[in-house]
């Protein structure tokens, strides 16, 4: 099938790699297939694409790049919902926040998208590990949007 | 806004499948169970809204374009090369 992105244009989806979010993303609940997108081998940023709706995608990254000692737990429900009977199948994204004015990079660690790559579940799992940040900066503190409201925990 | 009492040890029922239950009180903190099918999320309300935020937030990402990408990347790596390999 194809559909219109406003990203990429019209693109082919393979409908064997398509993504069943169970629960959607925070946000974007009414989302629920989605497909990973990598522009280029080199670069660790990957597109994570609704198909449903083709203005919505998310750059991500594998969380393990930016922090080498990452350790998500996945509680028993959701191993249960993401039907994940062996991790070698597991894929863990983390969402990235670019933004432009100031310049700033920021990955979610606190809910990362865990991916069964097997069976193509994934859901936006929120971990109780209270020290990862929502917002872990790749840039320097200087160049952050300091008026933003919410709290980074 | 249905209110109700409960003792510690009690619980309440919202359906058919999920139940929460009133474990211990101290001072202003309550602890909670809650049992609810997988499919059934359940967050803290303020880490709800603010991962709810930031995703949207992502999802915007001041209009980035695919082109755009790897020219965020190499300002990236010029910082990151600092304290890593590579990238």
């Amino acid at each position: 099938m194809n559909i219109a992105t406003s990203r990429f244009g019209e693109i082919n989806v393979d409908e064997s790699r398509i993504i069943d979010m169970r629960g959607g993303i925070l946000g974007f609940e009414h989302l629920k297939k989605y497909m990973l997108r990598i522009q280029n081998e080199k670069n660790p940023f990957w597109w994570f694409q609704s198909v449903d709706d083709g203005k919505v995608a998310f750059v991500v990254i594998n969380p393990f790049i930016t922090n080498a000692d990452y350790k998500p737990v996945i509680d028993d429900n959701d191993t249960k919902l993401l039907e994940i009977e062996n991790t070698e199948h597991v894929v863990i994204l983390a969402i990235v926040t670019i933004l432009q004015n100031p310049f700033s990079v920021s990955v979610n660690l606190r809910a990362p998208i865990v991916v069964n790559a097997e069976k193509k579940i994934a859901k936006q799992v929120v971990l109780e590990d209270q020290t990862y940040p929502v917002r872990y900066y790749l840039t320097p503190a200087g160049s952050r949007d300091e008026t933003s409201t919410t709290r980074d925990n | 806004m249905l209110i109700l009492t409960r003792k510690l040890g009690e619980s309440i029922t919202i359906g058919d499948d999920i139940r929460i239950t009133f474990l211990e009180a101290k001072g202003k903190q309550v602890r909670i169970g809650i049992e609810a099918p997988p499919h059934i999320a359940v967050h803290r309300e303020e880490i709800y809204q603010l991962i709810r935020e930031q995703n949207i937030k992502a999802a915007k990402g001041d209009n980035i374009e695919k082109d755009t990408l790897p020219d965020f990347l190499e300002g990236l790596k010029k910082l990151l090369l600092k304290d890593q390999q590579e990238l």
